[in-house]
């Protein structure tokens, strides 16, 4: 059985029978105990003065991590909001405004379709631009991807053009779009350098009708392997950040063109089991706070 | 082994001239057949075919292809060598090398299909992740090594359907950097990952195909010749070198026999990721 479902709840309670410990939004919760959000809402330590970096920032989990990261971030830091949207970019920046009111939070947008060859070039031009704020910490997170037609097998993927099409959003412009980062902002005494890629389970499970988005992930997951091995001082991770309640989840629920996946993900959305995005972001941002996890890993939401 | 029912895993490819020693009537089609690894399969694979069977080599090379054609044609006259001159970095390529399949599938009374995804590049070795800001450089390196092997599997089954008696086996010319990364090799390793993954969702939606993962081991190639030569990581580089010196390097023959064996006895799980060491 090769459900979502089974899967994540699979690690799910493997890891609880582990830890005897078991998620906070499971029946028979303590209402004392507090959630990974209350944790990280009174949680002291911050990302630094950072440059901050979201690619597809606009709705789902980049939108969420855009408000989670900008309470985390030290005054003068500089939050890089990217997506191919410019109203709802602007709009988001709006609302993280006022929600840091006081605290000097220098908010950009930068409207780019990382699928074009432009759209990486006028991201990295932006970031380079912000060589003179010095920041103490330059934190990408590769949030932007995409789906793919889920609807069909890989057996119909016969026009290269579109596979083509697909991985340069997905793989192509993670990697260029990382490099161009680094390459903005180079190895120096005092700077902490992080990548996030964000990941997923589908990077180590195949999924029928899912063909591009796993092996779009899959090579993600190498990718910045390969990198956290070539450059021992930036801190890179592959969070899988479990299954979330935003468009992305709708369109595999209707889309599946795997009749079992499609269900599990029915299922998932009509038992409250898809987690929002806020939860799985604290977890994240978590792990970037703690910053022991080994560069290069792939942890996933329900392991930790 | 008896002739494929087309269903179920270890129907295996035709009994040919003996249980477990060939593909009997074959439709073979090898990608990156002109050198390397590519090569010495299809002139390992000839004398495992039935007469009436038909190979299609696809390299960029022409003259490299009509070659191997004139050594095939020498020792097994009763297959049908196709030479298919195409960059399958390229749709016209790709389409190429469907369009020849598909005039090939014609012959009747095929038992075995066996499509060899071989065709790779090793991408800019001696850069590390860091210098590939050009998008460009990306696209088209994963355009040949994982595209092309999605887009040409497609085509190439959509021309030869599944049926009673017909064993359908897509093999995947992996690698070790396919589940462990090594520095410098970011394309390599990015791609090799992203195609086993591509070949083990395949395999989750084709139960009736055989779909193998096989890593070859470091072979004695053009390809190993630059990875000593031009890796940007001092270490991997001497690796490489002392493995070359010390004759530790694997002759194309030597991985292509195990290979053979792996696909006759047709025993493995579809999806699998298979490497010449594990065997």
């Amino acid at each position: 059985m090769h459900s979502f479902l089974s899967e994540s709840l699979h690690i799910k309670r493997s890891v609880s029978e582990f830890l005897h410990h078991s998620s906070p939004r499971l029946p028979g919760f303590s209402p004392e105990r507090p959630t990974m959000e209350d944790l990280i809402s009174r949680e002291p330590r911050d990302l630094g003065r950072a440059l901050c970096i979201i690619t597809g920032a606009s709705k789902g989990y980049g939108r969420a991590l855009a408000f989670q990261l900008s309470c985390r971030l030290k005054p003068r830091s500089v939050l890089v909001l990217v997506a191919r949207t410019k109203a709802q970019l602007n709009e988001l920046k709006e609302d993280i405004v006022s929600l840091c009111g006081q605290k000097k939070l220098d908010v950009r947008c930068v409207q780019a379709d990382l699928e074009e060859t432009e759209g990486v070039e006028k991201t990295v031009q932006a970031i380079k631009e912000m060589n003179s704020t010095e920041p103490d910490h330059v934190l990408l997170i590769n949030n932007a991807a995409s789906l793919g037609d889920v609807s069909r097998f890989a057996l119909s993927f016969t026009d290269p053009a579109e596979v083509n099409r697909y991985l340069s959003l997905n793989v192509s412009g993670a990697l260029s779009l990382t490099a161009g980062v680094l390459q903005a902002f180079p190895r120096r005494l005092g700077l902490r350098r992080t990548v996030v890629n964000i990941s997923s389970l589908c990077a180590l499970k195949p999924f029928p009708s899912w063909v591009l988005y796993c092996t779009g992930k899959a090579a993600r997951d190498m990718m910045f392997r390969v990198l956290a091995e070539e450059e021992p001082d930036v801190r890179v991770l592959s969070y899988a950040p479990g299954p979330l309640d935003t468009d992305m989840q709708l369109q595999a629920r209707r889309f599946s063109g795997d009749l079992e996946l499609r269900r599990s993900f029915s299922s998932m959305f009509s038992e409250q089991q898809l987690l929002s995005c806020e939860e799985s972001g604290s977890k994240l941002i978590k792990l970037l706070l703690d910053d022991d996890f080994p560069s290069g890993a792939h942890l996933d939401f329900y392991e930790l | 082994m008896s002739a494929g029912s087309g269903s179920g895993s270890g129907s295996g490819p035709g009994s040919g001239s003996g249980p477990g020693s060939g593909f009997g009537k074959a439709l073979v089609i090898i990608t990156g057949a002109s050198r390397g690894f590519g090569r010495a399969l299809a002139l390992s694979v000839a004398p495992r075919l039935s007469a009436g069977s038909v190979l299609v080599l696809s390299a960029r090379s022409e003259d490299r292809l009509l070659e191997l054609k004139r050594d095939l044609g020498r020792g097994h006259p009763g297959i049908t060598v196709r030479c298919v001159a195409a960059d399958l970095g390229c749709k016209a390529g790709v389409d190429r090398l469907i369009t020849e399949t598909r005039d090939s599938a014609t012959e009747p009374g095929i038992q075995t299909l066996l499509l060899v995804n071989n065709a790779a590049s090793l991408g800019d070795v001696s850069r590390r992740c860091r210098d590939f800001t050009d998008v460009c450089e990306v696209d088209s390196y994963l355009s040949l090594n994982v595209s092309s092997a999605l887009c040409v599997t497609a085509g190439v089954l959509r021309s030869v359907p599944g049926r009673p008696g017909l064993s359908r086996v897509v093999l995947n010319i992996s690698s070790l950097c396919a589940l462990r990364p090594f520095p410098s090799w970011v394309l390599y390793c990015s791609g090799k990952a992203a195609r086993d993954m591509m070949f083990r969702v395949l395999a989750e939606e084709e139960p009736d195909l055989r779909v193998l993962n096989y890593a070859p081991g470091p072979l004695d190639t053009d390809m190993q010749l630059q990875a000593r030569s031009s890796s940007a990581d001092d270490a991997l580089r001497n690796t490489f070198s002392v493995m070359h010196a010390n004759g530790q390097l694997l002759t194309c023959d030597q991985s292509v026999s195990k290979l053979m064996t792996v696909l006759l006895e047709d025993t493995y799980p579809s999806g699998a990721h298979l490497d010449y060491y594990d065997l």
